[in-house]
C-alpha cells in the first residue's frame, strides 16, 4: 500500500529535506549577519547568536545528509 | 516556540501573561490538538510497515506544528496557556513518533537513549533553574527552537528509512553543544527579572 512509486518517494523526501535544510542554512545565515552588531555581553544576544549559528549547523547537516544519500 | 520568535521579545519572556484574557477554544489550540489525530494512524503505519503512509502522518503532525502559530498570529489568540499546550503537544507527540520507531526497529536505539539521557539533564537543569528564578519561569532558547525541528525530522528519516543512522548519530553532538551553552544560561548567567529585560 504506497502513495508513490518507491523512486518518487525517494525524491519526495529529498524535495523536504533539501529543501527546507538549505533555506534554514539561509535563513539564519541571514539572521546571524543581521543581529552581529548587538552586544554580546547580553545573555539574550549570546543565546540568539547561539540559536542561528546551529540553526546552520543543522541546516549543512541536514544538505550533507542528502548529498550523502544521492552521491555516497 | 513560534509565537516567541514572531513577537521579537527574549524567548524567557514570551511566556509572561498579558493583561488581555484568551480563550482557550480558540483556533490555534484546535490546530495544536488536531495533532493527537496523527498518532493512531501513525501507530497503525509504522505497526502494518506503511513508511510511506508513517511519513505522511508524521509530516501532517509537523505541518500543524508550524500552522499553529501561524493560526495563533492571524487570529491573535496567542496565550500563555498555548505556547505550553504547544510544547507539551511537542512532547508528546515527537515522543510518541521516537518510541514507535524504536520499538519496531525503525530507528537505532544507542543514540536514542543518548538523546533521552540528555533530555533528563535538560529537565532537571530546567527546574534548578525555576528554582534559582524563584517563580515558575517557562525557559527557551533559540537553539532549543531549531533542535525540536530536527527532532520532528528525525521521526520522519526513520519512517521514511533515510538516512537514518546518519541523522540519527549527526543529532548527538547538536544536542550536546545546545546542552553545554543552555546549562551556562540556566545554571550561571543572571535570570531575567520578571516581566522586564535580562
Amino acid at each position: 500500500m504506497t502513495i508513490l512509486s518507491a523512486r518518487g518517494f525517494d525524491w519526495f523526501i529529498t524535495a523536504v529535506v533539501g529543501g527546507t535544510a538549505a533555506a534554514w542554512l539561509v535563513y539564519d545565515a541571514i539572521n546571524l549577519a543581521r543581529a552581529r552588531r548587538a552586544d554580546r555581553r547580553d545573555p539574550i544576544v549570546r543565546d540568539r547568536h547561539f540559536g542561528y549559528v546551529m540553526g546552520m549547523i543543522i541546516g549543512l547537516i541536514g544538505v550533507i545528509g542528502v548529498l550523502r544519500h544521492h552521491l555516497g | 516556540m513560534v509565537e516567541a520568535a514572531m513577537t521579537g521579545a527574549p524567548p524567557e519572556l514570551a511566556a509572561t501573561p498579558r493583561s488581555r484574557v484568551v480563550s482557550p477554544w480558540n483556533p490555534a489550540n484546535a490546530i495544536t490538538a488536531a495533532r493527537y489525530l496523527t498518532l493512531p494512524p501513525l501507530y497503525w503505519a509504522i505497526a502494518h510497515g506503511h513508511r510511506q503512509w508513517a511519513t505522511l502522518f508524521i509530516l501532517i503532525c509537523g505541518v500543524l506544528d508550524k500552522l499553529d502559530g501561524l493560526a495563533a498570529r492571524v487570529f491573535d489568540c496567542k496565550s500563555p496557556f498555548g505556547e505550553l499546550f504547544d510544547a507539551i503537544t511537542d512532547g508528546i507527540c515527537y515522543g510518541f513518533g521516537l518510541v514507535v520507531v524504536c520499538a519496531f526497529g525503525w530507528a537505532p536505539l544507542v543514540p536514542i537513549l543518548f538523546v533521552v539521557g540528555l533530555g533528563l539533564a535538560n529537565t532537571l537543569m530546567r527546574l534548578a533553574y525555576a528554582k534559582r528564578a524563584g517563580r515558575a519561569i517557562n525557559y527557551k532558547s533559540y537553539a532549543n527552537e531549531r533542535l525540536v525541528a530536527y527532532f520532528g525530522f528525525l521521526i520522519g528519516f526513520a519512517t521514511a528509512g533515510y538516512e537514518v543512522t546518519y541523522f540519527y548519530w549527526a543529532f548527538v553532538p547538536v544536542v550536546c553543544a545546545i546542552l553545554v551553552h543552555d546549562a551556562k544560561r540556566m545554571l550561571v548567567d543572571p535570570v531575567p527579572a520578571a516581566g522586564g529585560a535580562a
